[in-house]
């Protein structure tokens, strides 16, 4: 469960002070597939890398799993993020020099899991998602679509608690968009799993259990995506 | 701890198969390059040395040399010297020299020398200059009128091989008149002619000490030094201390004593070169490990961030850069050691020719080793920097790079 409580950050860029968070308040149940949407701007992004404990607020609580993440220490947020959350990124960022199997088990290996434990796992979740048939490929040698799922196996691999998405389909055609959209999907609803997703595109609305809407670092609807919070965002975007 | 280090030496291991083969290549060529510049140097300084160790021992003065003190012209009572010094264990035989200023004239040539009065048998068991006659042959004990010459002094066939003022191209059987000091002025017959490398050696002249007793007309029981060869196995110091323990006043010297008088300060000239070539030679490889360790850390900031996203360790990552190098440098380590072999298997064959002598790189083990420590405590200096720097980001603006 993540909650969140009058979450603000301020940016300094030089002599201008950004409020890319205006106290914002949440709650996440385990087992929810939760959209953040607004415009650029919004502060959805931010919100994301705070939940995610990539970022730390200017003043705010964030409750992870019971844990009140400001009484971590740099190490500590190492730890939890490597041990209980997982993240997708907007350009799927894998790392150039390992294979489509060593990105997905690198961070098990960090974890101490055994070889053979983690190569079993990595080709249980490759071919849960259809790749298992290119466990030595280089990430080049991967389309867009592919190279996404790949990040979404290593990130589902050492089973988080939350799945964080920061606009995985951004770089995405419509249909490799729909195909990522439709394993988070399975995976929201086959494995239980918490997901937290970033998007901008309207029609991502249909894939997400509830959807937080922000528009200038507030928080203006937070609820299950209805017709009127479809326009809404719309209206927004 | 071991377990992030396995990781970090996994990406490291990654990082270097599958990044770029022109940059590995490159980076390879100059860390050997730079190990060699570092090896090679001290190789020749060393081969100098060896080279004028060896002239010592094979052609001078043996390994132990006994000369009279300061304030005394010669070594009294030499024959009975000898005989003491024979005995201790560990010499194989002492030679008595009398060396005495000469003019010797050839044709319309003369010139100041010296000339040395032996015991050739004797010389034979302590140097090696009778292996050495490209004319003629060696002395015998007991003969008279006959001398032999270094080729410095006779001079070569082709003079622009005299390294100073000769006779003149003198060979085996031709006449060379000796004018002494006590006014004694003889003709010899020149019995051989000495070409051994060493000028020392190569600028003198010999004579049998019958031969100069029939100059002095007198029995002569004196010398100018001792030259004393030892068992190769033989401590050379031990050797000197027995020698003083018998009782010798004189001045006993060791080769290495004598090198460090005459090679002392030039041997330190050396090593304080040598610092320079090394300490230019680390930092050209802590600039050049620097520059590819920062392009590689600025090029994949993006990455380090989202693996610090990922739950990696800023230590896992720095090591893994750290290792990169490491790896590098070991690469480059083989590649020297291969490159500095190759030139001093083929220096072996063709070596450097220089007026003392054929100088062959000499590679001390002890060079390697700390060199090669050197390198790497560079190496690690020079990943760690860079990779600190970059890893010690926050990762959003490591992401945003």
């Amino acid at each position: 469960m993540i909650i969140a409580e009058n979450l603000t950050r301020i940016y300094e860029m030089g002599k201008v002070t950004v409020h890319a968070l205006r106290g914002v308040s949440l709650t996440i149940q385990k087992g929810e597939f939760v959209g953040i949407m607004g415009a650029s701007g919004s502060g959805k992004s931010t919100l994301l890398h705070l939940l995610g404990l990539l970022d730390k607020p200017t003043d705010g609580k964030i409750i992870l799993g019971g844990i009140d993440v400001k009484t971590l220490n740099d190490r500590q947020r190492t730890r939890f993020r490597l041990k209980r959350l997982g993240y997708v990124f907007q350009d799927y960022a894998l790392v150039p020099e390992l294979t489509v199997e060593e990105n997905v088990y690198l961070t098990s290996m960090i974890r101490g899991t055994s070889k053979e434990e983690y190569q079993a796992q990595t080709y249980e979740i490759l071919e849960r998602i259809g790749l298992a048939d290119r466990l030595t490929h280089k990430h080049n040698e991967l389309s867009g679509g592919q190279q996404q799922r790949v990040a979404i196996a290593r990130a589902m691999v050492n089973k988080p608690e939350i799945l964080f998405a920061d606009e995985p389909c951004a770089n995405l055609d419509s249909e490799s968009s729909r195909n990522v959209l439709d394993l988070f999907k399975q995976i929201n609803r086959e494995m239980a799993q918490t997901i937290v997703m970033v998007s901008h595109e309207d029609w991502h609305m249909e894939y997400f259990d509830r959807i937080i809407v922000l528009r200038d670092g507030q928080l203006i609807s937070d609820g299950p995506p209805p017709e009127e919070i479809l326009e809404k965002a719309c209206k927004y975007k | 701890m071991l377990l992030d280090l396995r990781v970090s030496f996994f990406l490291a291991l990654r990082g270097i198969l599958r990044g770029s083969r022109g940059s590995l290549y490159l980076t390879v060529l100059i860390i050997a390059m730079v190990f060699t510049n570092m090896i090679f140097m001290p190789s020749i300084i060393l081969g100098f040395i060896k080279v004028a160790e060896d002239q010592i021992i094979t052609y001078q003065t043996g390994n132990i040399l006994i000369s009279p003190h300061e304030d005394e012209l010669y070594i009294e009572d030499v024959f009975s010297l000898l005989e003491k010094i024979n005995r201790i264990p560990g010499v194989i035989r002492a030679s008595a020299h009398y060396g005495t200023g000469v003019t010797l004239r050839y044709k319309a040539n003369s010139l100041g020398s010296t000339v040395v009065a032996i015991k050739p048998d004797d010389e034979r068991l302590v140097t090696d200059v009778y292996r050495k006659m490209v004319d003629g042959d060696y002395l015998a004990d007991g003969e008279l009128d006959e001398i032999i010459i270094g080729i410095q002094t006779s001079g070569h066939k082709d003079n622009s091989l005299d390294m100073g003022p000769t006779l003149g191209y003198l060979k085996a059987g031709d006449p060379v008149t000796v004018e002494y000091t006590n006014g004694v002025t003889k003709v010899y017959h020149v019995k051989g002619i000495i070409e051994t490398g060493s000028y020392y050696a190569d600028q003198g002249a010999y004579i049998t000490w019958d031969e100069l007793e029939s100059v002095f007309g007198r029995k002569v029981d004196y010398a100018t030094d001792v030259i004393i060869k030892t068992d190769l196995d033989a401590y050379e110091p031990l050797v000197k201390t027995q020698i003083y323990r018998y009782g010798i006043r004189e001045k006993v010297q060791t080769w290495q004593d004598i090198l460090e008088e005459a090679m002392g300060r030039a041997v330190q000239n050396f090593a304080m070169l040598n610092s320079i070539t090394i300490v230019v030679s680390l930092i050209i490889a802590i600039v050049v490990l620097f520059i590819v360790i920062m392009i590689k850390t600025l090029n994949s900031r993006r990455q380090i961030g989202v693996l610090k996203a990922l739950g990696v360790e800023k230590s896992i990552i720095i090591h893994n850069y750290v290792f990169q190098v490491l790896i590098l440098t070991t690469f480059g380590v083989i590649v020297g050691i291969t490159l500095v072999e190759s030139m001093v298997a083929i220096l072996t064959v063709y070596p450097f020719q220089f007026p003392d002598g054929s100088v062959t790189p000499v590679v001390a083990t002890s060079d390697l080793i700390n060199n090669t420590i050197m390198l790497y405590i560079a190496s690690c200096i020079a990943g760690y920097i860079p990779a600190w720097r970059v890893a010690s980001e926050d990762i959003l603006t490591a992401m945003r790079s």
